[in-house]
């Protein structure tokens, strides 16, 4: 496994004080923290910045982490040592109000180093944090096309948990898990797979693995809840005149009545063409009037002749004073 | 090394489902305290008697774990992470009509 250099990660010196410390990571978690970030890779760098706190925000895992010497640099080729983390007392630390008492630390997604030397079933990792025999709920996100989402699918996740292995020490185990997709499920929504979570050797109650739903933004169609939206091109002469048009929806083209004199931006809706649900969602189809270019003579003559023509519209009637 | 297993069944927490507080606590890792405050300011209403009791709807539950992260991570306080959250929300209101907008004016 790779050695992780904490302190370059916060950006501060191996003498740094707590506050220091604490300061550093407050700012870099401001500035990727996923819920808020628009950082590119924001989420992966943010779990560097937390899982280096983790460890230097905590006077013991500081020291055992500073035993290992500063000759180490980020990337390189890292064993622990034999008498890794001998000689500490361990105590379970306090929570913070956010957190519940048994999760008050979320390990996954963090480096195989970490896991190795202060994850969950190293010394660091045993004492004061869980409350009951359980195994703890995991949690992932899931991406998902709105297309699955409309007609429901099958998604294979591969998820990293670090696992004992039968000399103790611990390994980021792949773990492969084939979900079904309800039909209908939205964005921001929890997928429940009971017993998915951590396991608990000998016996006890697996935690839950939770998949937070996030819909991939669509080519065509925008989602609100249950509801989409697609703009749709139309011609002057369709909107001014009426006129039946296909529509590409979700679940299959429908054919469209745009009513006549309708205008740029108006909103049609097809009642109960979004996503599947109880009730179903609506799609609402906005139209945007194309204009056909001026260039050839016949299309000048034609829009002279509506300049001539149409001497009683003001398109600017709403702008005079 | 990979260890395949086939689920089939999921159960999907949403619209029309309330679960227990102190269950929706331990899967947003948050304390029963926060979600008081939380539901003080408004920003769940769970039904129920008394708080331990409490049921909040299903579809609050991203909610109440943002509000866990931003509390954990970031080190604000309940109300911090409410006006937070408040303008996140507005903020993506505003980002998809601005999409739509777009989409009307582009050519």
């Amino acid at each position: 496994m790779e050695y992780r250099d904490y302190y370059k990660i916060l950006g501060v010196a191996r003498t740094a004080t707590a506050e220091q410390i604490k300061k550093s990571y407050r700012r870099l978690a401001r500035k990727y923290h996923p819920d808020v970030s628009k950082e590119k890779d924001a989420e992966s760098k943010f779990k560097e910045v937390k899982e280096a706190y983790e460890v230097l925000k905590d006077p013991e895992k500081r020291a055992a982490y500073d035993q290992l010497g500063s000759e180490w640099k980020s990337g390189e080729q890292f064993r622990p040592p034999p008498d890794w983390a001998s000689g500490f007392e361990f105590g379970g630390g306090a929570g913070t109000r956010g957190a519940g008492g048994a999760h008050a630390f979320e390990e996954q997604g963090f480096s195989e180093f970490f896991s190795q030397l202060f994850g969950g079933r190293s010394p660091f990792g045993g004492t004061g944090r869980r409350q009951s025999a359980g195994g703890r709920d995991h949690h992932a996100r899931i991406d998902v096309e709105l297309e699955e989402v409309f007609g429901g699918g099958t998604r294979t996740l591969e998820l990293k948990r670090p696992e004992m292995k039968t000399d103790g020490s611990v390994e980021l185990r792949t773990h492969t898990v084939r979900v079904s997709i309800p039909s209908g499920v939205t964005d921001g929504q929890l997928i429940r797979l009971a017993g998915q979570g951590e396991a608990v050797p000998g016996g006890g109650r697996s935690g839950d693995l939770y998949l937070e739903v996030h819909v991939r933004p669509h080519r065509l169609y925008q989602l609100d809840g249950r509801n989409v939206t697609l703009t749709l091109p139309v011609a002057p002469w369709e909107a001014a005149l009426g006129a039946s048009v296909t529509v590409p929806t979700l679940g299959g083209p429908v054919e469209m009545q745009v009513p006549a004199g309708a205008q740029s931006g108006q909103k049609l809706r097809l009642r109960g063409r979004g996503l599947p649900g109880q009730p179903p969602g609506d799609a609402y189809v906005q139209l945007k009037v194309v204009l056909p270019p001026a260039d050839s003579p016949e299309a000048r003559t034609l829009y002279e002749s509506m300049r001539t023509q149409l001497v009683g519209f003001h398109s600017r009637s709403d702008v005079r004073r | 090394m990979s260890e395949c297993i086939e689920v089939y069944q999921v159960r999907v927490l949403g619209e029309g489902d309330w679960i227990a507080a102190v269950e929706a606590c331990r899967l947003c890792r948050i304390e029963l305290e926060v979600v008081m405050e939380l539901a003080d300011l408004g920003l769940v209403s769970p039904r129920g008697g008394a708080p331990p009791d409490w049921q909040v709807p299903a579809g609050a539950l991203p909610r109440l774990a943002l509000a866990g992260r931003l509390i954990q991570d970031l080190g604000v306080n309940v109300s911090g992470a409410v006006l937070a959250i408040e303008l996140l929300e507005r903020q993506r209101l505003l980002q998809r009509q601005l999409e739509q907008l777009e989409r009307l004016t582009q050519d």
